[in-house]
């Protein structure tokens, strides 16, 4: 009997026990849903020492320099196709809390920013920061498919094509 | 100060020093040729992410900001952290127009925590996309 009972309760057990805010997998090999918290870092200063203001400001790669010190590339957001710059920028020099995907891949490994908030904060912010910028600097209220509808891709695209060689012509879509 | 004290003194700023070496890591002068990557849809494998196949995608990402890799022939990836004097390595308009193209560069290599970052010092060659995977997998990824 006690042991149905638990049984019955494990799930419920289970959930209580994880992080309310826990990151959403994708499926992918080597995945591992991670919340921590971190340093956020300039990648190319952390590196080579070149270090401008404001960690450059949103034109260079960050990082996250964990209390061992390990350092992992925040290399995508949560908005599709887009990088995880802009969304700890704010954070640049100082402390963040993050929750994501580490993504071990024989080749190398990576963060997947999904969430972050200050230490401390209550609310977590969704990792979204490129779409919000897309919206401003295109003078648009939404960031659908951004990536069909921004006009640096489209000069690239007509000029190169989608397979990056104007004299081929690739397959139509299926 | 003792000679005990001006020992231990010592082993702390040569273990300060070391950690901090290992901290920066070497720098190493390599010579890579291979193809730009998007790191995100290599690593990942969400969808094949190689040559002409994964052009337009990998362009989509490059704009949006995730980093860029070069994958050697032995498929090695080295993130692409500085070209020459630019050090913009967020959705940098000139590393956009190449992406799939087979290039050699020279390059220091710094090895951090299992990951190859390269500051590329001259692009040697440019050979353009030459990997023309759409013929087998179409235009990556489906559906977008």
């Amino acid at each position: 009997m006690a042991r149905h009972l638990l049984l019955l309760l494990l799930p419920f057990l289970l959930a209580v026990s994880m992080p309310s805010h826990a990151a959403q997998k994708w499926g992918i090999d080597g995945e591992m849903t991670a919340q921590f918290e971190a340093k956020v870092v300039d990648m190319l200063c952390e590196l080579s020492g070149d270090c401008p203001e404001n960690c450059g400001g949103g034109k260079r790669q960050l990082g996250l320099l964990r209390d061992d010190g390990r350092l992992l590339m925040a290399v995508k957001s949560n908005t599709l196709f887009a990088g995880a710059t802009l969304d700890l920028l704010p954070y640049c020099g100082g402390r963040v809390e993050v929750d994501g995907l580490i993504i071990t891949h024989p080749s190398m490994v990576i963060y997947m920013l999904q969430k972050h908030r200050k230490p401390g904060a209550v609310d977590w912010i969704q990792a979204t920061a490129f779409a919000k910028d897309w919206k401003k600097r295109n003078g648009t209220t939404d960031a659908k498919r951004w990536f069909r509808r921004d006009p640096h891709i489209g000069e690239v695209i007509g000029t190169y094509g989608k397979v990056g060689r104007p004299d081929l012509v690739p397959p139509p879509a299926e | 100060m003792s000679r005990f004290a001006s020992f231990i003194l010592a082993v702390f700023l040569v273990a300060s020093a070391a950690m901090q070496s290992a901290r920066a890591g070497q720098v190493e002068r390599i010579r890579v040729e291979g193809e730009l990557i998007d790191t995100w849809c290599y690593v990942t494998e969400i969808m094949y992410a190689r040559g002409s196949a994964h052009y337009q995608c990998a362009v989509w990402c490059a704009v949006g900001g995730i980093p860029v890799s070069i994958r050697a022939e032995d498929g090695t990836l080295y993130v692409v952290l500085r070209v020459e004097a630019d050090t913009q390595n967020v959705s940098n308009p000139s590393m956009v127009k190449i992406q799939s193209h087979k290039v050699t560069v020279d390059g220091d290599l710094i090895r951090r925590d299992g990951v190859n970052y390269l500051l590329v010092t001259q692009v040697a060659d440019d050979d353009g996309v030459v990997d023309l995977t759409h013929e087998k997998f179409g235009i990556q990824p489906w559906g977008m």
